[in-house]
This record gives structure tokens, sequence and C-alpha cells, in this order.
């Protein structure tokens, strides 16, 4: 039985709770409560869930690494830093849309739907159990559905929610697939059962057994926008409200890794086969086409939609080269949480300028350095730490993945490929400064004339203070960050078992 | 962690000594960041910060004395990037300690002399900020317990010398340096304080690249930064010279001090320095960037010579380091003879005091008594620090009082300046080393015993060559304080009295601060010899402990010949830097104080005197050679090859056709992205059948 004290428990209740509240809470007060309000009570639970799963981490209550319990639920570190990084990101989301949401309806349904996908989130990082895993994988889907077409009346955002929303429903269903097949293999759906069962397969099975682990790289794929799954990613991001677009980049991405590295990458460790080249081509794939497409674009939402698909393609890197380097899961992981605050604060930068100025078109980015400051700063900064400049948070979680791609070469002639993923990473990371540096030219050395400052939104203000700190403190001192993810990575050995 | 033996030594305990190391260094950086909210606050805010921080900062670095004193050192680090074994620390050893309160204190009198210097100026926030990053940087230097962590506040140095340098940022002619409309080789020397900004950045550079370059090799070698594990493990120094690489290393490292304290070759951009403010200058020339340099040396000196122990020998590195001091001193000194602008004749002045400094350093590794020059150098760094930061000061209050930055424009202003006056004396009688009563003469006679001591091959020329800087470093100081207050008033100085703005006395807040440096020279001058022989005994302890130097018997046995309170000097080194005073301070008398014969009609009198003044003038034309062969000819380059292969081979040929790829694949890319659900959907599926393909094959 799961211990009803353990850090997933508590956090769904406490979010439950109060995303479930929090609509009945406005039916019962009608028309008189304002948007901060539910907006604070959110806050607080998202802080208090935060702080719960911090302190229990870093009080040693929880196992360090991946742990594969009976259970459906396992009370590990890797569960709670997936976890800390979502919830950073639904407090981001949450404080980047006060200021947005004014002009609309329906406040506490909003914060709630983002509540809800916060436990969503939070739970496919804890599931050791495919069926739990799915059930989370809904819960935190479905509410991003609706928030994606919260603009009711607005095409473009409804084309946004039905394009994700189909590709969604085929996810799922290809996911669900896997899961099938997967039973029917093994007889269980507990993931360590799968794994073991996996692990002494019949050989006749085998393909099968391949079929269903190709089936939850696309699942999952659609989440982390992996090429050729990230068609609906652009066009999903570019509609949707900012602020959703900053859950939907930073925060569900994530799920998806997070869940690939617990079922896609310990089963296939399991079936002890060259897996790991797939990843590695899907990675290149991934990073080049969205670099090269972002390069194209004119619209500021869009071309970081791009550059989100870039990164996905970096972080699969440390998937891929995770069975030969120790430092490939803890790469993946570090930049996970990186991505999740420098994705979330650049979106939310978007949000405010939306809400401010009403454009996301590059030309009329020109001379925001004057008239909105802090915004453009803390765009700035997340913009060159995306890039990987020195010293922010992204030039080390790069480093630390593009040197476990170089370790993994080294280390197994099995992976003497894997050297050459450093070497698109870098290309990468050099073309995106293209199109970066682009967003920031615009901002400060065009429109010399635009001298007006515009009143910034102080809850977007609050973000962009708060991740300018995150990226640049970890950035000179990277160390507590990248402890942490050691921590937590699940450790692989070549060609043994993860099994326990 | 705390891994101080300061808890012996008495005041401060372990942990408590090692709280107030890292806070020298982090104090300064916290004012610079609080200096623009002071700034806000209240104009004059800011200025007090800056001094509170200042002070903070100092009287930190002097609780760290007591226990520095009794040769204990404080050692503490903290994780810093543990995935690749890197850790931060400072290490407060006498000599870091030393530094630190001669950096501390200095700059605390700077700060207080530029709340009055820059009364009224319109940045002062941005100067604010920058003085207390600087002095930051430069404690970061002193404290740091290895190379990486060193290089990062060398770095800051070098930054806020950009822009502290090119403070004055609007280019105005005032701010200019050098004589409008001069050229040497075709190419004028006259310059903007943007433009000096740049040189010294990038000349700095020059050297900053080597250093790094060598820090690498080593780290490569010995896995570690740090100083404490560099002395403890010497078997990476073993390696490194069976593969021939360690003196090569050592000179790389070397070259980033060169490049700091404006060694020859890298010297040039010194004198454009003194576009900064004069408040800068003497932070830059006294306490902050110059000195990081000697201090490298005198970090990393006793660890290469260390290592002679094992047998590993790295007498280059101390050959190099001896001749490019001497080279310097030489060099230098004479250009001080002939430029007639004060704060360049002072420039020229630190460059060559400093090339004192590496000689004894550098000789100090060539003989068996490490402990005489290297406490010579040492010594020779705190006394130059004081009278130096007095002399620029000074320098400083007769720009602001004559409007003029040429000695030429002064004169005569022994009367309206009684104060600035003394205090010049005082300081510039330490400079040139006048016998027995200041600091100056007792370092320098250090220097001077050591060379002569060492027995080294070398020793004879290196100390005629010093003993020759000494007479011309007389010399000029008694020729700038003619000229500015011996002699008629210039026509610049009556032009102002006539027009009613009669030359004042500086305010207390400018002459207070090089008054008490001034006063000290002489009052530490009186003393100098105990001083001395306090610091040797010290460092004997020192490298000792450290690195297991121990000196040879002091074989100068002529030292016991002199009587009374002078027995242990060296009677030929004492009577060569007497002498040396003695004429060069006479020679000045007679042309600049006495007048008794006019320079320009000497210069005149003979085509050989007219040679010798004008390539003094031209700087030996060394400045006009780099900017020949490293600023104009790479320019001409540049130009070609962008005029007959960057727009013929790359335009048309390369980026149009990398342009036209990127485009290409960037729109084949956008181009699939219809819009339209069913080709995702579509494309979702064929991605399923990929993935499956690959897994099965």
């Amino acid at each position: 039985m799961i211990d009803p004290g353990s850090t997933p428990m508590i956090v769904v209740a406490l979010l439950g709770t109060v995303g479930v509240a929090l609509p009945l809470i406005s039916v019962a007060r009608g028309e008189r409560g304002s948007n901060s309000f539910y907006a604070a009570i959110s806050l607080g639970a998202l802080a208090a869930a935060i702080g719960y799963v911090g302190y229990q981490a870093a009080a040693g209550n929880v196992a360090p690494g991946a742990l594969l319990s009976a259970d459906v639920v396992s009370d590990d570190a890797f569960g709670g830093f997936f976890a800390i990084a979502m919830l950073a990101v639904a407090i981001m989301t949450t404080a980047g849309s006060i200021n947005y949401m004014r002009r609309m309806q329906h406040h506490a349904v909003y914060y709630s739907l983002i509540l809800l996908s916060a436990i969503g989130m939070v739970l496919v990082a804890y599931s050791t159990d495919l069926v739990m895993l799915f059930v989370a994988w809904e819960l935190m889907s479905i509410p991003t559905y609706v928030l994606a077409g919260f603009h009711k009346r607005n095409p473009s955002s409804n084309e946004a929610a039905i394009k994700y929303f189909l590709f969604g429903a085929l996810a799922s269903a290809v996911i669900i697939y896997g899961i099938s097949i997967a039973y029917g293999l093994t007889g269980s759906t507990n993931i360590a059962e799968v794994v073991r069962g996996f692990a002494a397969l019949d050989p006749s099975m085998v393909p099968l057994a391949l079929l269903a682990a190709g089936l939850f790289i696309a699942g999952f794929g659609f989440k982390m926008g992996l090429v050729p799954f990230h068609m609906w990613l652009p066009d999903a991001y570019e509609g949707s409200p900012p602020p959703v677009a900053a859950l939907l980049a930073a925060g569900t991405k994530k799920a998806g890794f997070a869940a690939a590295l617990r079922v896609v990458v310990m089963g296939a460790v399991a079936l002890n086969l060259d897996w790991t080249l797939a990843l590695g081509i899907i990675a290149v794939m991934t990073m080049t086409v969205g670099n090269v497409a972002a390069i194209m674009q004119r619209n500021l939402a869009r071309m970081l939609a791009y550059s989100s698909i870039g990164h996905a393609g970096y972080i699969l890197i440390g998937l891929a080269v995770a069975p030969f380097s120790a430092t490939g899961s803890t790469g993946a992981m570090f930049h996970v949480l990186n991505h999740a605050v420098m994705k979330g604060a650049a979106f939310i930068a978007v949000a405010g300028i939306v809400t401010t100025l009403a454009v996301t078109h590059l030309d009329k980015l020109k001379g925001l350095g004057r008239r909105m400051p802090i915004t453009a700063l803390g765009l700035t900064v997340s913009l060159l730490a995306l890039a990987g400049v020195p010293p922010l948070n992204g030039f080390w979680s790069k480093l630390v993945l593009f040197g476990s791609a170089i370790d993994a070469g080294s280390a197994s002639a099995a992976a003497s490929w894997a050297p050459w993923l450093a070497v698109a990473g870098v290309l990468n990371s050099a073309l995106s400064l293209a199109y970066y540096g682009w967003i920031i030219r615009k901002m400060y050395f065009e429109g010399e004339e635009e001298k007006r400052v515009r009143s910034e939104p102080r809850s977007v203000v609050a973000v962009m203070v708060f991740s300018m700190l995150f990226m640049v403190g970890f950035g000179v001192y990277p160390d507590p960050i990248i402890q942490f993810a050691e921590f937590a990575a699940p450790a692989f050995s070549a060609g043994a078992g993860i099994v326990p | 962690m705390a891994a101080g033996e300061a808890a012996a030594a008495g005041l401060l305990p372990a942990a408590a000594a090692a709280q107030a190391a890292w806070l020298v260094w982090v104090l300064p950086f916290a004012a610079a960041l609080i200096m623009p909210a002071a700034g806000r606050a209240a104009p004059r805010a800011a200025g007090y910060a800056a001094i509170a921080f200042a002070l903070a900062s100092a009287l930190l670095a002097a609780s760290l004395l007591p226990g520095a004193l009794s040769a204990s050192e404080v050692h503490d680090q903290i994780g810093w990037i543990d995935a690749i074994g890197l850790k931060a620390g400072v290490l407060a050893d006498p000599l870091a300690v030393i530094m630190a309160n001669v950096v501390g204190w200095i700059s605390f009198l700077i700060i207080i002399y530029s709340t009055g210097y820059m009364k009224g100026d319109r940045s002062l926030v941005r100067f604010w900020f920058w003085m207390m990053f600087f002095i930051g940087s430069m404690q970061l230097i002193v404290l740091s317990d290895n190379l990486l962590q060193l290089f990062f506040g060398w770095e800051g140095v070098g930054l806020a010398s950009y822009a502290l340098i090119s403070f004055w940022y609007r280019d105005k002619k005032k701010d200019h340096v050098g004589r409008e409309g001069r050229r040497a080789l075709g190419l004028l020397d006259y310059y903007s304080p943007t433009h000096a900004g740049m040189k010294a950045f990038i000349m700095t550079k020059v050297g900053d690249v080597m250093m790094i370059a060598g820090m690498l090799l080593i780290f490569a070698f010995a896995g570690t930064f740090g100083f404490k594990e560099l002395a403890g493990d010497t078997a990476w120094a073993a390696d490194m010279a069976a593969a021939g690489l360690l003196v090569p290393a050592a000179v790389l490292l070397f070259g980033g001090a060169v490049g700091k304290s404006a060694q020859f070759p890298l010297n040039e951009w010194l004198l454009e320095a003194m576009t900064g403010p004069t408040a800068v200058s003497a932070l830059i020339h006294a306490a902050t960037m110059v000195k990081a340099g000697v201090f490298l040396v005198a970090r990393l000196g006793p660890l290469f010579f260390a290592l002679g122990a094992a047998g590993i020998l790295a007498d280059q590195f101390f050959e190099v380091v001896a001749w490019v001091g001497a080279v310097t001193a030489l060099l230098l000194a004479t250009q001080g003879m002939v430029n007639p602008e004060i704060k360049k004749v002072l420039a020229y002045s630190t460059g060559s005091q400093i090339g004192y400094m590496m000689m004894a350093l550098g000789i100090a590794g060539l003989s068996d008594r490490f402990t005489d020059g290297y406490t010579a150098g040492f010594f020779h760094l705190m006394s130059h620090a004081m009278f130096k930061a007095s002399l620029f000061m000074a320098a400083g209050s007769l720009l602001h009082a004559v409007g003029s930055r040429f000695m030429t424009d002064m004169g005569g202003l022994r009367r309206s300046m009684k104060k600035t006056y003394a205090f010049m004396w005082a300081a510039g009688l330490a400079l040139m080393g006048a016998p027995f009563i200041t600091t100056g003469f007792w370092s320098k006679d250090a220097i001077f015993a050591a060379v002569y001591e060492s027995g080294n091959a070398w020793a004879a020329p290196i100390f005629a060559i010093a003993v020759l800087t000494a007479v011309i470093t007389a010399f000029y100081t008694t020729r700038m304080i003619g000229m500015v207050f011996f002699g008629p008033k210039s026509a610049h100085v009556l032009r102002m009295e006539s027009a009613g703005r009669l030359v004042r006395e500086a305010p207390l807040s400018m002459w207070a601060p090089y008054g008490i440096l001034a006063a000290l020279t002489i009052g530490i001058g009186i003393i100098g010899f105990s001083v001395e022989g306090g610091m040797h005994h010290l460092f004997v302890e020192y490298l000792d402990h450290s690195f297991g130097i121990r000196d040879a018997e002091d074989h100068a046995v002529a030292a016991s010949a002199l009587p009374g309170p002078l027995a242990g000097l060296n009677p030929v080194a004492l009577g060569a830097s007497v002498a040396a005073f003695s004429v060069g301070i006479g020679l000045g008398y007679v042309f600049y104080v006495g007048r008794w014969a006019d320079p320009a009609r000497f210069v005149a009198s003979s085509p050989v005197f007219y040679g010798i003044h004008k390539l003094l003038l031209n700087r030996w034309y060394l400045n006009a050679m780099v900017y020949w062969g490293f600023v104009v000819a790479p320019l001409w380059l540049a130009r070609g090859v962008f005029r007959y292969f960057e727009r013929t081979a790359i335009d048309y040929g390369m980026n149009a056709g990398l342009e036209k790829a990127v485009g290409w694949s960037a729109r084949v890319v956008q181009g699939t992205q219809t819009g339209v659900a069913q080709s995702y959907l579509f494309v979702f599926g064929a991605g399923i059948l990929f993935v499956a393909l690959v897994l099965l094959v």
C-alpha cells in the first residue's frame, strides 16, 4: 500500500482540494470573486506543494535515484526533482497570468485547470505503474486542451486547441496501445514487472516488445516535441494564450521526459539492445529541424516554440547516451530544470508584451529595451541562457549534456557515434544564437525614436526577477542543482538490469 | 572546512578569520552593487557608502594582520563546481595579508580623496561602482587560493581599468593625453580616453591569453589550480619538466604579469591610461592594477623556486623575470626624463619601479638566498604603493589647481600650494631613495644588495642597470618638482591670475590622504631598516613553512664591515645607492631647481643630445612601432582582404551559397508546416513507423 504521508499523496491531496474548491468558491461568490484572489489561492497552494517536496528532498526523506516499487507511485528523488521543476513552472505560469487574465472571464476555472494539470505532471513523474502513468498523463493533458482554447472567441486559439487535442488523443491512443502490448507480453502493468518480464522475454517475442518501446517513444515524443511528432507544437504554442504556452513548453513537455526516462529508457536497458542509436538520430533531427525552422520565424511565440523543439533535441542526447555515460541522465535532468525556467521566463515575457503592447511580431519589438526595460532584460537573459552563453545556467547543463556524449563515445565502442551528437549540439547552439541574437538586436539596437516607457505588469516583473536570479545565480554557482540532479538521476549501467 | 591555524596566533579564531578573509573581497563587490541604489537615494550617499565599505574591508584585512605576522595562515574552501572538482577558497598567508592591507588602506585613502576630486561630476554612480569593483577584484586576486579564481579577479581588474580609463568617454579635448598634433614615425602621439581604455584593455589581454594558456598547461598536468595543492605534491612539475613544458608554462604565466604590470614589451598602455581621473591613476599605479602582476610573480615565484630542491630547475624563468624587470626599469626611467606631462612622468616612473620589483623577484630565484630578493621586491612594492599613491594624488591637486596636465603650464607654485609642495617633496624623496629617512631608500637598497650578493652571472650587468636607473629616477623626480614648484610662474599661471583665478591649495579631503601617505613614507623610512628586517624574518619563516625554502648562510662577510646601526648593510650597495641619489638630485638641481643651466639650450648644444632627447620623447619609437606592426599594418591587411577576398570569394561565393542553403532548408521545413491537421497526423503516423523500423532493423 502507498503510504498516505508520502510526498506524491500529500501534493495530490493539497493541490486537488484547492483545484476542485476554486470553481466552487467562484460559484458561491458569483461575480464578486476577483482575479487576483483566485491567483493568490492557487499560488499559495503551489508554493506549499513545492515547499513540501523541497523539504522532503532536503530532509532526506526520499530514496535517491528512481525507485521501481511494487506500488503505483514511489516517493523518490527522481519524482521530486521533476515535481519541483514542474511546480516551479506552474507557479511562474500562474503569477505571469495575473495581468493577462485581468481582461478575461472565468478566472477561477482558469487557475483551477492549471492546478489540476500540475497534479498530473507531478504524478507522471512519480508513477511506477503504466496505468497510473496513463491516468496521470490524461490528468495533465485534458486541462491543457481546455487552457489552449481558453480564448473562446479567438479563432487561432480554437485552432490551437483542436490541433493539440487531436494529437493528444492520438498520442494517448498510441500510449495505451503500447501499454496493452506490454501487458500482453508480461502480464503486468507495474513498470518493474514489465522491465523484468522484458529482460526474460522469449526471443520470438522481442519484436513485439520493440514495437511497444517504439509506441512509447511516439506517444511521449508528442509531448516532448520530438521530430517527427512535433507538427502540432508551433501552431498550438502560437495560438494558445502566452502563459498557457509557457505551461506547455516548460511544464507538460518535461513530463514527457519524466515518463520517457522511467519507461522508455529503463525498459530499453532491460531489453539490452541498440535502441540508443534511434534516440540519437531523433535527437539530431529534432534539434536541427527546430533551430533551422526558428530562423525563419517572424513571430516571437512561434520562434520560441521552434526553439523549444530544438531544446528537446539537446535533452534527448542525455537519454540516448544514458546507458554509456553516468552523466547522461544527470545532464538531461539538469537541462530539464534549466529549460523549464528559461523557457518559462521567455514565454511569460511574451505574455507581458502581449498584455501591454498586444504585439508578438518581431518587427514590433523594436525599442522594447526602452519601452519595457525589465521585461526586455529578462527576455534577453533567458534567450542568452537558452543559447548557452556562460556564465548562465544553460551553459552548464549543455556542457554536462555534450560532455556526457563525448564520455559515452570514449567509454564504449557501441557508442562510437555518440560524440557526433555533441558536435551536432554545439553547431545547433551556434545556429540558435543567430535568432536569439536577432531578437536582442531588435529590442535594444533598433527603434531609436521610441522613448516612451510603459508601465510593466507587476506580476510579469516578479517572474522576470525571479528567473533572472535563478539563471544568473545558478550560472555562477551551479553546484547545488548539479548535485540534486546527480542525487535524483536514475542509475543505469550498460547491459545490466536496473531492476530492483 | 576551515583549515585555519590562526587560532594559535591569538587575535581571531580560525572561523572568524576565514570569514574576515572572504569579506575583504566580497564587501567591495557588495558596495559596487548597492551603488546605484545609494546614488538614487541621495547623490552624496554613494560616496559615503563607498568610504564606509572601503574602510570595513580595510579593517577586516587589518584584523588578519596579527595572525599573518606570526607567520600562520588561514585557508578556507567551499565547493564551487564539484562536478569538475573545482573549489573556491581564500588563502590568507603572510604574503596575501600584507598585500591585502596595502591594497585596502591605500584604496581607502584614495576613495576619500576621490570624494573631493570627483565632486560635481555627472556620472558619480558609475565612478563609484567601478572603483569598488576595481578594489574588490584586486582583493579577490590577492586572497584567492587558486589560479582560476585569481583569474576571475584578474579579468575584473582589467574590465574595471577599461571602464575607468575611458571614464570621460565624451572624449573632450582636456581629457586627452599627449600634445595635439605631435607625431612619431608619422603616427599621432595624442590619445582620447576611449582610445586609451581600449588600448589598455587589448594590450593587457595579450598577456591574459598567455596567462590562461600557462594556467591550463599546469592544470593539464597537475589537475588542480590550487596553490596549496601545487606546492604540496610536486609530481606534476617533474612530469612537466620531463616534457620540457615547465619553463614555458611559467613564462606564459609571467606573460600575464607582464601585461598587467606594464612591463616591456607590453608597457605602452600605461602612458595612455593617464586619461582616467587622477584618483583612478593613483589606484591603478599604487594599489590595484599594476601591482597585480608583481603579486602574481610573488605568489608563484616560491613555488617554482622550491622545485629546485627536487632537482627541477626553473632558472630560465627567473632569468626572464629579472631581465624583463631590468630592461623595463631603464627603458621607462629614461623616457620619464623628458616628458612634459606630470602624470606621464609619474606613469613612466611606475613602470620603472615595477621593473625594480620584478628584477628583485627574478634575482631571488637565481641566488641561493631566495628570501633576500623576495623580501626586497615585496618591500619595494609596499613603499612604492605609499609614495606613488601620494605623488599621484598630489599631481591630481595640481591638475585641479592649474587646469592643465603640462608641467610647462605650472612653475613657481611653491608659495600658493605649500602643503602639496611639502608632501610632494617627501614622497618624491622616497621615490628618489633619499638615504636613511625614506622607505624608498631602504627598499631600493635591499634590491641593490640582493642583486649584488646573488652571485649570479647576470648580477653585474643587472646591478649596473639598477644603479643607472636610480640616478635617472632621482633626476626626473627633481626635474618634476623643480618644474612645478620652482622658477618663474608660467605664462598659463600668469594668465589665470590676471583673470582673477588664483591658484589655491586643495581642500582637506584631498590633501589629507596624500599628506598621510607622505608622512608615512618618512615615518616608516626612519625606522625602515628594522621594518625590512622584520619582514625578512617573517618571510624566512613563511617560505620555510609553506614551501620548504631555506636560505644559505649569509656569505656576505663584508656586511659586518660597516659600523654601528648600519651593520648588516652591504657597503657596495649602500655606497651605490647614496651615490646614485646624490648624482641624480644634483643634476636635477642644476637644471630645474637652481636653474643655473637651461635644459633646452643644453639639448640644443649638441646633435647627440638632441638625438637622444628626440628618441626619448618619442618613447624610443616603441609605441609607434607597436602601432605600425599591430594596428596599422593589420588594418591595411584587413582592408585588402575585405576588398579583394571578402567582397568576392566570401560574399559572392560562400555567403550567398550558405544563405541560400539555410534559407532553402528553412523553407522546406516551413513548407511542411502547412497548418492542415490531417497532414500533421499523417506525419505522426509515418513517424511511428519510422521509429519502429529503426528499432527493429
